[in-house]
Order: structure tokens, then C-alpha cells, then sequence
């Protein structure tokens, strides 16, 4: 019975096109909406990604990453001397504004790196050298801060137009000439700002007035010692927050960072209600139009039903059957929304805006939650059809 | 048990019906006695709101009558339950319904072959018993098509495929010529009938169309919600109906 039961859902293309799309854009909608939430969120965290440590030290009171409280210098030598440690380097971010040879100014955010070990520099460089921030005044600069900070010039036909920064090119910050050196390729943060790397001591220049410009201290343990060890034994023996750079921000570990900064994020800002909303629409969509679409399907279809009773059919033959034309548009759906979220997302990607990372919890969410709509729909066309008498088919 | 008794293959005896509260009760059957036999083909006949459609479906235990006794091939309908009166028109039973109740968007074997697989029959199965009966209500060659690709007696010899391709011994058929021109009835009353002739199936008709009461073995009136007269008499019959 199941067989015609699907032939019976495939036969009436209208209809299931209609419910096909309600469930595909519900689970568009939540896919979509979670996954540019989830991406979004990445973002928050997005130092402890371009910024590669084991292990981060940072104030006590420093609840995620974008929230440094700077430290003493001497800390520094107070974290070396922790047994188990490595090395440890200095590290500066701060948000500062950059004076662009146009006159404009831009926020960036400052990442100063131990010039010695360049412990916490970009992996992957597309224009430049690593080496070349230990020249006077360099600085390294984010592709896509490059893009933003570009030079404005006229093009062929007359009309402005933003050059991308190269090697070479110059702005200030705090009246200090910085040089870019090096374009190189990391992930954009939360805050908006493009990273800009320089050495550590330079960054001070460039932070002229403040008294403390250490933010963390970026920790390699020794052989044998791991990252949560030796988060134990700094805290034990300097006060300081120790932390781990784990970034998969469904982990249970205390003591990632990251993780840190995306609850603080989840239970600080107004994001997660917003696209939790988003979600929460998508499902009622859901519901509503597919819901309704069945039922108007089963609606249709009502006196057959009550004649497959009449011949001898019990309700749980015809449940069954309802429920495998619920669930299968269910899955065709879910398969569209989702593959539409895919594309979307993709188009997003390359597009540079706004982020999006579809974890596959997210998928099976979303499924989940579409079945759940199918389920829905499926009960109430069961219940109307339970309710059909099978002698209403002698009525004419 | 006696030679009458093998011969019977449905019997009501004293059925109540009625429909709606006391203040607005509808009697349908007041004490309505109906007997058919083996191997015949009986027609219940008589004017709008007189019980037929509700006799019918009494017989077929679709509704339970408040009082009275329905015995089909044997079995007893009495105290049943709704699952063993499902299981009951499931093997017992065959219809063939006014509006064909054919489903719009399956081929036309799949429509015969709804009561195998209601049964549990292997899809295989069903479709080899469904491609035979197809072809001898003589619509070979159609059974991939779509009902409404079929005209009004095609579509009604799909029905009669479906009322007996799982062979039930009882064929209940509600106004079967209703919605066909005088030929087209004639011809699936001739299948009709010719199917009724065995021992193990009897044929009851529920109709108001005239033209086809002479393919009917005997002929049962209702009138007021009970059995009135039976006409068994050949010559009788062509003096009343004909």
C-alpha cells in the first residue's frame, strides 16, 4: 500500500509542488537563518582562529577574547617561569583608527606579535614576507582590509574607484607612518575592524598614552605537558586566566577561550533571540503552509480513503500511509531547503558577506524539525480521515 | 443444517436503524427482514429515503444497526468489533460503488489492485491476479492509463475489476448504472450477472434505474425502511418492471 500511497502524493503534481515548496522553504528558512547565526558567532571568536596558540593567558577578570584587560609587562617573565612552559610571547590587540593617505580614517584591529618568534602571525601570507615586520614601520594587512582601505582613484572612464592596498602602500596610525609589507589571508572577526599585524614593541608606538599594552600572552607548552595541564599550573602559580585555544564551541572544555567568547556573545547580545525568531518562523511557515497543503491534499483525496476503509483498510493501513506521504515530501523538502541554504550559503561566501557555516547539527536540526512538520501535518490528516465514516461511500 | 440454509448467503432478520436524537430521530430500517442467496444476483429496489442505501451498508458492516441480526456467507455480524467488521468486508466483500470511487492519480491496475494489498498480497502478486482481471472485464491494454483517460462504462469496468479481483463472496454494488447511457448499462449488468452465476458469490444491487432490473434473478422492494415485496417470479417480474 505504501507504494501507491506514494504514487497517490507523486500523481497530484500540484499539490505536492505546493507542499514541497512549504517545506522546502521552512527548511531553507531555518537552515539559512542558523547557519549565518552560527557564522556570525564564529566570527566572535575569530582571534583565536588567526592568532594560532596552545594556550592564552589572559587578566582573570577577561570573560572572551575581544574583552583584553591589559596585563604587566612582567607578567610575561612570571608566565615563562611556570614549569611546563615552552615559550611564551607577547601579544597586543587593540581597536585603533588608521588615517588613510585620502584623509579618511578607518577602525582596524591592531594585532602586535613578538618580533622575535612572530608566535601568533598570519599563516598564510598571499603578498610579502613574514620577515619583512622586523623593517621600521611595517605592518602586515588582511586581504580583505586591504580591499576596505583601498586607495581611491579615477579609473579609464573618469569615475572614482577604490584600488585595493598593495606592498608598498602607507597610512598612519596615531600619526606614525605604517608601511604594508605583507597581504595577508585570515578570517574577519566580529567587531568588523581589518587585522593589521605588527611587531609587538611597534605596536606600543602605535598605542601612544596607554600604560599597559599587554592583552595575552600566547603559550607553547613542553613536550608531555598539555594545553589544560599547563593552564592549571600558570593559574596556580601566577593568578592569571589560562586558557585553551580550542575553538569547537560544542565542547564541554572550561577552558576554551573560544567557547568562552561565543556563550558570552550567546547570553550578552540580542543575537541568538533574533535569529532564534528567524528559526522559529520558519518552523510556524512550516507548519502553516505545509500543514495546510496536506490537509487540503488529504481533504481531496477523503472519499477514496473512506472508500479503501470501506474495503477493508484499518486506520493504521491508512496512517501509515499518510505518514509515508508526509515523511517523503518531508524528505524532498528538507532536501531542497537544505540544498537551496548550501547554494545561498556558497553565493555568501564568495561574496565575503555576511558569514555562514553550516554545522552538521544544523542539518540535523533541520531535519529533524522538518520530519516534525511532516509528522504534524501527517496527524492532522489522520485524524480527519479516522473521523470519515466508510459507509459516507453508499452516500453518492 | 438444511439444503435452505447452505443456500443462504445473506440474511437480516428484524434491523433497526435509526439516525439523530429522539426529537429528531430518522428511522431508517424498522424491522426489515432480507434474505439473498447463492449463485443469484438480487436487486434492491424502491424510491429515495426508503433504507436501501442503509441496508446495504448494514450488510456490508460499515454501520451496525441498533437491533436485528446480519449473517453474511456464514459469519455472523453481530457483537463485532470494528476490526474483525474491517476484516470481514476486507475478505468477504467486493464493491462497486455509484461514483466508481476510482483514485484520480494512480494507473488503473494500481486501482484494481488497492484490495490484494489491503490484504497484504505481494505487490508482484497483486499485480499479475490485477492484469488478469483486467483483461476480462475487457480492458487490456489500459491498465497503465489514468481512470479519467477512460470513459464513464470503462471506468465502471475498473470497479468491478477492483470489487473481485481478491474474489470475495459477497458483491455489493450501489447504483452501478447510474452515471452510464443505456448500452454501457446493459453491458456491465451482463458482466455483473454473469459473475453471480456461482455457488460461492451472490450479487446484491441497490438501483432505481429501471433499465436494469431485468438482469435481476429476483427483485426485493423497500418502502419505509423495511422489505415490502419480493419479486422471484420470472413472469411477475417482466409484468412489473419490464
Amino acid at each position: 500500500m505504501y507504494r501507491l500511497a506514494l504514487n497517490m502524493l507523486f500523481g497530484d503534481r500540484a499539490k505536492l509542488a505546493m507542499l514541497l515548496c512549504g517545506l522546502a522553504f521552512s527548511a531553507l528558512l531555518m537552515a539559512q537563518q542558523s547557519s549565518v547565526f552560527f557564522g556570525i558567532m564564529s566570527w566572535t571568536y575569530t582571534p583565536m582562529v588567526n592568532i594560532r596558540a596552545q594556550v592564552w593567558v589572559s587578566d582573570p577578570m577577561v570573560e572572551q577574547v575581544n574583552d583584553a584587560k591589559p596585563l604587566r609587562d612582567t607578567d610575561l617573565g612570571r608566565v615563562r617561569s611556570v614549569d611546563g612552559v615552552a615559550w611564551a610571547a607577547p601579544l597586543h590587540t587593540s581597536f585603533v583608527q588608521a588615517r588613510m593617505q585620502d584623509g579618511n580614517f578607518k577602525l582596524i584591529t591592531l594585532v602586535g606579535i613578538d618580533a622575535d618568534t612572530f608566535a601568533g602571525a598570519p599563516a598564510v601570507l598571499t603578498q610579502g614576507r613574514i620577515e619583512d615586520l622586523r623593517l621600521p614601520d611595517t605592518v602586515i594587512v588582511d586581504e580583505w582590509g586591504a580591499a576596505l582601505m583601498g586607495r581611491m582613484t579615477v579609473g579609464p572612464d573618469g569615475k572614482p574607484r577604490s584600488t585595493p592596498l598593495k606592498v608598498g602602500d602607507t597610512f598612519e596610525v596615531n600619526d606614525i607612518q605604517a608601511r604594508i609589507v605583507g597581504i595577508c589571508k585570515v578570517k574577519r572577526a566580529f567587531t568588523g575592524g581589518p587585522f593589521v599585524y605588527t611587531t609587538y614593541d611597534r605596536a606600543k608606538g602605535y598605542t601612544l598614552g596607554a600604560r599597559r599594552t599587554l592583552s595575552f600572552m600566547l603559550v607553547e607548552p613542553q613536550k608531555g605537558v598539555t594545553p589544560a595541564e599547563l593552564c592549571d599550573r600558570i593559574e596556580r602559580g601566577t593568578g592569571l586566566k589560562a586558557w585553551t585555544s580550542d575553538t569547537v564551541i560544542w565542547s564541554w572544555g572550561e577552558r576554551s577561550l573560544a567557547r568562552n567568547t561565543f556563550w558570552w556573545f550567546w547570553t550578552n547580545t540580542g543575537i541568538p533571540f533574533s535569529f532564534g525568531t528567524a528559526v522559529l518562523l520558519g518552523l510556524f511557515v512550516g507548519i502553516a503552509i505545509s500543514g495546510q497543503t496536506f490537509y487540503s491534499f488529504v481533504l481531496e483525496n477523503l472519499k477514496y480513503f473512506a472508500a479503501i476503509k470501506a474495503m477493508g483498510a484499518g486506520m493504521g493501513v491508512i496512517a501509515r500511509m499518510l505518514f509515508v506521504q508526509a515523511f517523503t515530501a518531508g524528505l524532498i523538502g528538507f532536501g531542497l531547503g537544505a540544498g537551496m541554504a548550501q547554494g545561498i550559503g556558497r553565493a555568501m561566501i564568495e561574496k565575503g558577506m555576511p558569514p555562514f557555516v553550516m554545522y552538521p547539527q544544523i542539518l540535523w536540526a533541520t531535519f529533524v524539525l522538518v520530519l516534525g512538520i511532516s509528522f504534524v501535518s501527517a496527524v492532522i490528516g489522520i485524524i480527519k480521515v479516522s473521523r470519515v465514516d466508510a459507509a459516507s461511500v453508499f452516500r453518492g | 443444517m438444511s439444503t435452505l440454509a447452505h443456500t443462504v448467503a445473506v440474511r437480516a432478520s428484524g434491523v433497526d436503524m435509526f439516525f439523530g436524537t429522539l426529537e429528531n430521530q430518522v428511522v431508517a430500517l424498522q424491522q426489515a427482514d432480507f434474505e439473498a442467496r447463492r449463485g443469484e444476483l438480487i436487486m434492491l429496489v424502491g424510491p429515495s429515503g426508503c433504507g436501501k442505501t442503509t441496508l446495504l451498508s448494514v450488510i456490508a458492516g460499515t454501520l451496525t444497526p441498533q437491533a436485528g441480526t446480519v449473517e453474511v456467507f456464514g459469519q455472523c455480524l453481530d457483537g463485532l468489533g470494528q476490526e474483525d467488521l474491517t476484516a470481514f468486508r476486507r475478505k468477504h466483500l467486493g464493491f462497486v460503488f455509484q461514483s466508481f470511487n476510482l483514485i484520480p492519480t494512480l494507473t488503473v491496475i494500481e486501482n484494481v489492485m488497492v484490495p490484494l494489498l489491503i490484504q497484504g498480497r505481494p505487490y508482484d502478486e497483486a499485480h499479475a491476479r490485477s492484469l488478469a482481471i483486467i483483461e476480462k472485464v475487457g480492458l487490456k491494454g489500459r491498465e497503465d492509463g489514468r481512470p479519467n483517460a477512460l470513459s464513464g462504462g470503462q471506468q465502471q469496468r475498473v470497479a468491478i475489476a477492483r470489487a473481485l479481483v481478491h474474489e470475495p463472496p459477497l458483491l455489493i454494488c450501489d447504483e452501478p448504472t447510474s452515471a452510464l447511457d443505456k448500452d454501457t448499462g446493459g453491458h456491465i449488468m451482463e458482466l455483473v450477472r454473469d459473475l453471480s452465476r456461482s455457488p460461492e458469490r451472490c450479487v446484491v444491487v441497490v438501483s432505481h434505474d429501471h433499465r436494469i432490473f431485468r438482469f435481476a434473478d429476483r427483485i426485493a422492494e423497500m418502502e419505509d425502511g423495511r422489505i415490502s415485496r419480493v419479486v422471484d417470479d420470472p413472469k411477475l417480474l417482466d409484468a412489473t418492471y419490464l
